[in-house]
């Protein structure tokens, strides 16, 4: 995997589509570091493609994780998540997590985003560990799941003796997925609005799948460099998708979509032939994520989500 | 007196902790609308943070998520998690943090995980997210829940954000760099605070019209009372309608029962 990395990052034009992106970088049996938060700018149509090509046997690692892995949950694809939360808010929970999680067949690893987040940054400064000053004292600190490598490490402050630290390990996912404003065809990355954990999770990947709202060119890069989040060498693969986040939202382009989160939320909730039912149409009935957006979300509608966007800038 | 409900008044309540000015992080839930009463009414200079990573924004209501876009408007700053959970919060530059809590014990210690076994949990909670990092590192603890016998036992199935752990030199012990924070839990039929000295909750306010044995019979743990237990004081015609009318108009989080 790092010696495909190393290629994709001297290779100066990495868009390809999302099919060809999921196919060539995300295999069975490995882990996935997930963008985005709770309604805010989620892969989901990554998230759709994996599950159309069927990688199971997953490790998910996040912050808050939500729609794009409970997709993946649901549809059997995932062994074991590593995160803060699963959590949709007034949505409610993130139900096949959950369900997974009460029924015995979903591993857990709780941390705090703190914690999360520190993970991943020890991952991209090539560091072993991070120390942090939360989870002292909780429960995250005295129950572990019942597989996995070590969860933390309490030691003392060198520096002051007696003061205790707790190192977590850190985290280097085969390959993340995230869903961003503006991407050239190197692969630099521009994030809009907030940016929640993905600069430290992308650079501490393997590989790292961009699907963009929009194409930009490197020249305009290079004319603007300080607004570039995320240099390409950190990136392995560009797409062309806008409203790759829907139904979550992206800042500057389109709200969340209400509807189709409650559509969502219910047949996850549910579980069983209805959540079946909802993953057939929304996914494998359809070729690509336009597909599903034309059924669930017409021109229309995308329109008003994007004047709702626009009014709340 | 004009027509409010206690739920209401809860939310005013628990604004009124909050001071202008105050470095505020800001929690999912109920916490959302109260802190925005506060920053359109006597703390429009507080700093409302959420863990997304944006700084300082003047809200526009009613936020459903800590990502919902109108939490970022108008932000000095929309940054990364690292950015606020690292750099302002375990930094020690939070003044309040604002929580919502699922279950809390006697300690104020909160479980948001697990009822039951954790690997195989009889109900599985949304988790810590940001409010283990909260309760860590906020200098000072506000929490605000719906007063219910089962979110009040002795003790939490699972402490996911510490209060004083198992009593007044618990934070110490453990290591936490704040190791007797001030902790307030708001509630629809009182106001508890931590008494330093035993590390436990005891009621310091009642809503109007409560009495400590109402209070009492909704909480599993012992409950003592502070030595002045005060009424809190009603909302005014022009709070309740500002709550109503522009926080709230929704009711996503206030239902419009009246029981005033």
């Amino acid at each position: 995997m790092a010696t495909l990395r190393l290629m994709q990052a001297r290779c100066a034009h990495k868009v390809m589509t999302l099919p060809e992106a999921v196919g060539r970088f995300v295999r069975s049996g490995i882990s996935i570091g997930l963008g985005g938060q709770n309604i805010g700018r989620v892969a989901v149509a990554a998230a759709h493609e994996i599950i159309r090509q069927g990688h199971g046997d997953l490790t998910l690692f996040g912050c808050n994780l939500s729609i794009s892995m409970d997709l993946l949950v649901g549809a059997g694809l995932v062994r074991r998540c590593e995160s803060g939360t699963g959590n949709l808010e007034r949505f409610g929970t993130a139900f096949a997590w959950r369900r997974g999680i009460e029924n015995g067949s979903l591993e857990v690893e709780d941390y705090s985003h703190l914690a999360m987040v520190s993970r991943f940054l020890a991952g991209e400064m090539g560091l072993p560990f991070m120390p942090v000053k939360s989870l002292l004292g909780s429960d995250m600190l005295t129950h572990r799941s019942r597989s996995g490598p070590k969860k933390f490490e309490i030691v003392t402050n060198p520096w002051n003796p007696g003061e205790p630290v707790v190192l977590v390990p850190a985290v280097t996912p085969d390959v993340s997925i995230i869903h961003v404003q503006k991407a050239d065809a190197m692969g630099n990355v521009i994030i809009e609005g907030f940016a929640t954990h993905e600069p430290e999770m992308v650079r501490a990947s393997h590989a790292v799948i961009v699907t963009c709202e929009e194409l930009v060119d490197t020249d305009a890069i290079r004319l603007d460099p300080e607004r570039t989040t995320i240099a390409y060498p950190h990136i392995s693969a560009v797409v062309h998708q806008p409203w790759g986040a829907y139904p979550t939202s992206t800042y500057r382009y389109y709200d969340f979509d209400s509807d189709e989160i409650r559509r969502y939320q219910a047949a996850a909730r549910a579980g069983g032939d209805t959540y079946r039912r909802y993953l057939d149409r929304a996914v494998h009935a359809v070729e690509t994520f336009d597909e599903y957006l034309d059924q669930v979300c017409p021109a229309a509608r995308r329109h008003d989500l994007q004047v709702a966007m626009r009014s709340m800038i | 007196m004009p027509a409010y409900t206690l739920e209401e008044l809860m939310v005013i309540e628990a604004a009124r902790h909050i001071n202008d000015g105050d470095v505020v992080f800001v929690g999912g839930g109920l916490p959302l609308p109260a802190t925005t009463f506060a920053q359109r009414t006597h703390a429009p200079n507080l700093c409302f943070v959420v863990e997304s990573g944006a700084i300082a924004p003047i809200v526009i209501p009613t936020p459903i998520s800590i990502s919902d876009p109108k939490l970022l408007h108008k932000a000095v700053r929309l940054g990364t998690l690292r950015e606020v959970l690292g750099c302002l919060l375990q930094r020690g530059l939070v003044d309040v943090g604002f929580l919502g809590g699922a279950q809390i014990d006697r300690f104020a210690n909160i479980n948001s995980t697990v009822i039951g076994d954790y690997t195989k949990p009889a109900m599985r909670f949304p988790g810590s997210g940001g409010a283990n990092d909260i309760a860590s590192h906020a200098r000072r603890l506000l929490i605000i829940t719906r007063h219910e016998r089962r979110r009040f036992p002795n003790r939490c199935d699972y402490v996911t954000s510490p209060g004083y752990l198992d009593g007044p030199d618990g934070r110490r012990l453990a290591g936490l760099n704040v190791t007797r924070p001030a902790i307030t839990v708001v509630t629809d039929l009182a106001v508890l605070e931590i008494d330093p000295e035993r590390g436990t909750l005891h009621i310091t306010g009642l809503m109007p019209g409560v009495s400590v044995q109402q209070v009492r019979e909704r909480t599993e743990f012992e409950l003592d009372t502070a030595g002045v237990v005060r009424t809190v004081e009603p909302p005014t015609d022009e709070q309740v309608e500002l709550l109503r009318d522009e926080i709230d108009p929704a009711g996503v989080y206030l239902s419009s029962k009246r029981e005033h």
